[in-house]
């Protein structure tokens, strides 16, 4: 009882400090900024009234473009990182060879410059060379609804699309080595109980192999998926409208840094944490 | 003496990486029916032996036929023969993520395109012959290690095979389950299973097997009737190694 009585004292002292820290901040902000706080702007960004219909508004539109980004990014990475991770673990040298070079030179490249380097590659070259532009015009409307719903606007797709596989080849790479490490905690009677059995390889991997790996790796996927949410932050350099784009283009146009930013990180955290609170979830009936 | 032999090896070699030779040489066949044990000091390649049996393990030199399938690089031979020789490991290498119903219908409905219902029902059949039918749905790791090594008999059972083979089955057992897998093994045995079974277990290669083959350095020292191995063994070795252990 006497330790848990210490132990309250000790958390007033902190939250003390930790309140009295944030007063000073803003205190400072109002003293030493002169900066006067303009709350009330901030929910027009997220929903407008334009004739006479409410209408959703940057904020809102960007944090779509942010999930459904992220959404596409996980999904083809972890694809690629499975595929990579198991080309990797196996037996033939060339492969190996082949997903060593993809993950270092991956990840020994600062993301941003990556990029530059596949957005100019990818967008202006790779995309008209398989005809995505021409594709989405000439495609009747209900793809085009389609393609509002689950990617951009129709316009913006390619873009978009070299966005994604941007993203999706650089977080590929980390995953690649996550699942790697997962099929290195598999012991090798695994595969040799299905080989016995007369299991094919694809077989094995994807009924004996793969569940067991992921379900060792989720916690690790799941951190890898947050920065996903975050990094994809970097692609507002290519003129992805995300979160981080409307927040630049509206701090540019309003001044209002401290309100804009914090309200963009309130969201992001929106989304990460989620995410983590899901996957601690879903982590807790695999075990069971 | 019959002539129907189900497995013919001749002259297999087995060289690992750095030059150890596990198997040199070795020529055996083993008819239909017969429950041969394979005993030795470790290292002898007794395990090695049996992995090649079902290409686990590559062998260097030499040929195997299983039941008039060659083992060679054919992929369609290949498949045969995994789907005909069941295999037990040591370490029962069950799927943990699956319930124990799965772990035995898996190959059924992947490999042999067995349909949903008729699974279960063999499932179930071969739960009842090992003597656990109410752990249908449980998952490995809530079994004991005598019951799990009897999911992974009926697991290799399913599959319907001509030749089942036992790698140090009892090994990792705790010695009061040692006896509710060998009596499974037993039941086989008198069922006309053709068995190979790599055992430290002398009471039962004595009293189950009709046939011994002692290994020691990667070859057959000695191929004898078991009754009469262990009564009067021809080979030095094999003495010296009965001596060692009775």
């Amino acid at each position: 009882m006497i330790h848990r009585r210490h132990n309250y004292i000790l958390d007033s002292i902190l939250l003390v400090l930790l309140a009295g820290f944030f007063i000073w901040v803003v205190y400072r902000l109002k003293l030493g900024l002169g900066y006067t706080w303009n709350w009330k702007v901030i929910p027009q960004f997220f929903l407008r009234v334009h004739d006479g219909r409410l209408q959703m508004n940057v904020l809102t539109l960007g944090f779509l473009t942010t999930i459904r980004l992220s959404f596409w990014v996980v999904l083809f990475s972890v694809f690629i990182g499975t595929f990579a991770g198991i080309l990797g673990s196996g037996k033939s040298v060339f492969f190996k060879l082949l997903v060593r070079t993809y993950v270092e030179f991956t990840r020994n490249t600062p993301p941003l410059v990556l990029v530059f380097i596949f957005y100019f590659f990818v967008g202006s070259q790779l995309m008209q060379v398989i005809g995505v532009e021409e594709w989405v015009r000439n495609s009747p409307l209900w793809v085009k609804d389609l393609i509002r719903v689950l990617f951009s606007t129709p316009e913006r797709f390619p873009e978009f699309l070299s966005a994604v596989l941007t993203l999706s080849l650089y977080e590929g790479a980390y995953i690649t080595e996550i699942v790697r490490g997962g099929l290195l905690s598999i012991s090798k009677g695994q595969f040799e109980a299905s080989h016995a059995l007369g299991l094919s390889e694809a077989d094995t991997y994807v009924f004996v192999i793969l569940p067991q790996v992921f379900k060792n790796i989720l916690p690790s996927l799941t951190s890898q998926a947050i920065s996903v949410i975050k990094d994809s932050s970097i692609v507002s350099i290519i003129s992805i409208q995300e979160l981080t784009f409307q927040g630049m283009e509206l701090m540019a146009s309003t001044y209002l840094i401290f309100e804009i930013w914090i309200t963009i990180t309130a969201l992001y955290f929106i989304l990460t944490y989620t995410l983590s609170h899901l996957a601690g979830r879903l982590e807790k009936r695999l075990i069971r | 003496m019959e002539t129907n032999p189900i497995i013919t090896v001749s002259g297999l070699t087995k060289i690992f990486d750095g030059g150890f030779a596990a198997l040199n040489n070795v020529s055996v066949t083993v008819d239909k029916g017969e429950v041969v044990s394979i005993i030795g000091p470790s290292g002898a390649g007794k395990s090695t032996f049996l992995r090649c049996l079902n290409g686990l393990e590559e062998r260097d030199r030499g040929q195997i036929i299983i039941d008039g399938v060659p083992l060679d690089h054919n992929r369609k031979h290949r498949l045969e023969i995994r789907t005909e020789v069941g295999m037990v490991f040591q370490s029962f290498n069950l799927f943990p993520h699956m319930k124990v119903r799965d772990n035995i219908t898996l190959a059924l409905r992947r490999v042999k395109k067995i349909d949903p219902p008729r699974c279960r029902a063999i499932a179930d059949e071969l739960l009842e012959k090992v003597g656990i039918p109410e752990k249908a749905d449980s998952f490995p790791q809530n079994l004991s290690g005598g019951q799990q090594q009897r999911v992974a008999i009926a697991r290799a059972l399913a599959m319907n095979p001509k030749i089942m083979l036992f790698d140090e089955a009892t090994s990792a057992l705790d010695p009061e389950m040692i006896s509710e897998v060998l009596d499974v093994m037993k039941n086989l045995a008198t069922e006309g299973m053709t068995m190979l079974v790599v055992t430290h277990e002398m009471g039962f290669a004595r009293e189950v097997s009709n046939r011994i083959l002692f290994m020691d350095n990667g070859e057959i020292v000695e191929d004898c009737d078991a009754e009469r191995f262990f009564s009067n063994p021809e080979e030095s070795r094999s003495r010296q190694f009965l001596s060692k252990i009775l």
